[in-house]
């Protein structure tokens, strides 16, 4: 007998060999984004055509799905200026897409983008294509090499974020639909799916309990340096110590999955151009450098500070509902110095960054 | 009507005004009149005025609300996007979104005296208040404009200026960092015209914006004459783009000069943390 609660869910099971028609008949409804193996045998999100391509067992890739709600080059606006007059119409994108087998923290990553985006004024472009996006999320039977998810609430299973949440059961999937656009997508699938009984239910659980129990104890530890970073009682001295291993490459930025502040600008000519919203990164200089030439943050150091109070601090924390990090560990791989987030929070923490 | 937030309104160029050798002050007009009724602002509010091709940048609305119709925005040639905006004639069309920001409390500052202390570029958001007050001049009791530029070519709204020195319950002092040889007003830095007059600072509120060095030694005056922090108001600039809280270049901690300000006073400035 089904919970109430798992009713409302609507949670059922599908039998590994039933994935491929799933998948097929999700492809015959719109645009299916899955991490695949790339050219070079990489893992990457991308759009597949036949069910086959998914990946089921994988590191997270160092792109996360972020870029299919909101793209590195994002077109807004539509200007033709051209004989009588300007005309000015938004761009909207209103492709149907599943994003399919998104990890824990990526699907949380993707709820934190939409609520920042519905914030009044609300970004209908934005809005507009994370409406026609199912998120489908596969839960991490075993923590990753980097991730630190279970700091931030965000993993290693669904925790808020996911449209239909997926669990590895062994011979099946356990398939937990989270809202009405989950539901909507495992509607009209007429024999795939099967209503999950109590015990398929708590293997879930146990599963999760016991992938929680494989996080390490070196993971992020954000309470205290919250705690400092929202008070302004991190020392200079200490900023300016980390900045040294920050390269202001951007890095950081590009492959975060919560990273969203972004540039505006035209593109084309002759009269016809496209205003793009573009990725930015507030590690570059330029990010705040003013036209007279001022420049309020031209000292590495203070980007970096700007980098871990919009991340970290109390003030973002409740604004947003979450810390601007889902412990995914990306930022670990991708830092040619050594300020990626567990390692700032750390140095925070003990109010002392290791020499190298 | 469109709400899409990042849609501009078109608007036309109505007038040029050559300020100074590189400051000039467009008249802009809405192409669709019900746009323009439905246009409310108050001053200290900007626009993102697109020049297209070139993107977008934040302009302060420099005419009052209580001269609705077209709107004007004062404009330094200083990047790109500025650059192809003054090679701009009668007629062009440019982009509109907004108002955006907070503007000046002016219910706040009913029944007080007003002091307005610019220096260059600073007076065109001021300039907004400066004629919203003598329109609703009843409301407010001195008014004192205190302006200096780095030369008397710097100047801008020069006939305006000509105009408040002959307004009666105006006081209006003018100064340049250097002198010309047809220049017969004063010589120094801004501060030196608070020797010019008189304040009342427990009934005063004192508007204050023009570059960062000039602020320091205004506000450092104004508060050894005991004016107290609420009643010390400046407007924050920052590298903006998209105006309304979303783009992050604009932060200060967790405020956004351009929602939570530009207008801030100088208690809400010291709690800024970053």
């Amino acid at each position: 007998m089904l919970s109430e609660l798992e009713m409302e869910r609507a949670v059922f099971t599908l039998r590994k060999r039933d994935v491929t028609e799933w998948l097929a008949r999700l492809l015959g409804q719109g645009e299916v984004i899955a991490p695949t193996s790339g050219p070079c045998g990489e893992v990457i999100f991308s759009k597949i055509d036949s069910p086959e391509q998914v990946l089921w067992d994988f590191e997270n890739p160092l792109s996360p799905p972020k870029q299919f709600v909101l793209p590195q080059t994002d077109p807004i606006v539509r200007i033709e200026c051209k004989g009588k007059g300007t005309q000015v119409a938004p761009i909207h994108d209103n492709r149907r897409r599943f994003l399919f087998n998104v990890r824990p923290c990526d699907a949380k990553a993707i709820a934190f983008l939409t609520r920042m985006h519905e914030t009044e004024p609300a970004d209908a472009s934005y809005l507009s294509r994370a409406a026609e996006t199912t998120v489908i999320s596969l839960d991490c039977n075993a923590p990753c090499t980097l991730g630190f998810c279970v700091c931030s609430d965000s993993g290693p299973f669904a925790s808020g974020g996911s449209d239909i949440e997926l669990t590895d059961l062994g011979e099946k999937y356990l398939v937990a639909a989270s809202c009405a656009k989950g539901e909507a997508a495992l509607s009209g699938m007429d024999g795939l799916f099967l209503p999950a009984t109590d015990e398929e239910v708590a293997q879930r659980d146990d599963l999760e309990s016991e992938a929680k129990r494989h996080f390490g104890d070196e993971t992020c530890h954000f309470g205290s340096a919250m705690r400092r970073i929202s008070t302004g009682r991190v020392d200079d001295a200490l900023w300016e110590q980390m900045s040294d291993w920050c390269l202001a490459c951007g890095g950081c930025n590009f492959i975060c999955p919560t990273c969203y502040c972004f540039s505006v600008g035209d593109r084309g000519g002759d009269g016809t151009w496209t205003r793009c919203r573009t990725w930015d990164s507030c590690q570059y200089a330029a990010f705040t450098l003013e036209a007279t030439g001022h420049n309020p943050r031209a000292q590495r150091r203070d980007r970096m500070k700007r980098r871990f109070f919009h991340k970290v601090s109390a003030q973002y924390f409740v604004r947003d509902g979450m810390a601007g990090c889902v412990g995914c560990g990306r930022c670990i791989s991708v830092c040619l110095g050594a300020t990626d987030m567990p390692a700032v929070v750390a140095a925070i923490r003990k109010r002392a960054w290791h020499e190298h | 009507m469109n709400t899409d937030v990042f849609v501009p309104q078109i608007a036309r160029i109505d007038a040029v005004r050559d300020e100074t050798p590189d400051t000039k002050t467009f008249t802009l007009r809405f192409r669709e009149p019900r746009e323009e009724e439905a246009f409310r602002f108050l001053p200290g509010q900007f626009v993102e005025v697109s020049v297209f091709g070139y993107g977008e940048a934040p302009f302060c609305i420099a005419s009052s609300p209580t001269r609705p119709g077209a709107i004007e925005t004062t404009v330094r040639r200083t990047g790109r996007l500025t650059d192809a905006m003054h090679q701009l004639g009668i007629g062009a069309e440019v982009g509109i979104r907004g108002p955006f920001g907070n503007g000046f409390d002016v219910e706040s500052a009913r029944g007080k005296d007003l002091l307005f202390v610019a220096g260059g570029i600073g007076l065109p958001p001021l300039r907004s208040l400066i004629w919203y007050a003598l329109d609703r001049r009843e409301r407010f009791q001195d008014m004192t404009i205190l302006y200096g530029a780095r030369t008397p070519q710097d100047l801008v709204y020069k006939d305006e200026l000509k105009e408040w020195e002959t307004t009666a319950g105006v006081e209006l002092h003018v100064t340049v960092d250097t002198s010309s040889s047809d220049w017969t007003g004063k010589v120094g830095a801004v501060p030196v015209l608070f020797g010019e007059t008189t304040l009342r600072p427990e009934s005063t509120i004192a508007y204050v914006c023009g570059p960062p060095i000039m602020i320091k030694f205004v506000v450092q005056d104004l508060f050894g004459r005991g004016f107290q922090d609420e009643s010390v108001i400046s407007t924050l600039e920052r590298m903006m783009q998209c105006g309304i809280g979303k783009c992050n270049h604009c932060t200060i901690g967790h405020r956004y000069v351009c929602r939570d300000g530009p207008v801030f006073n100088f208690k809400q400035i010291r709690e800024l943390i970053e």
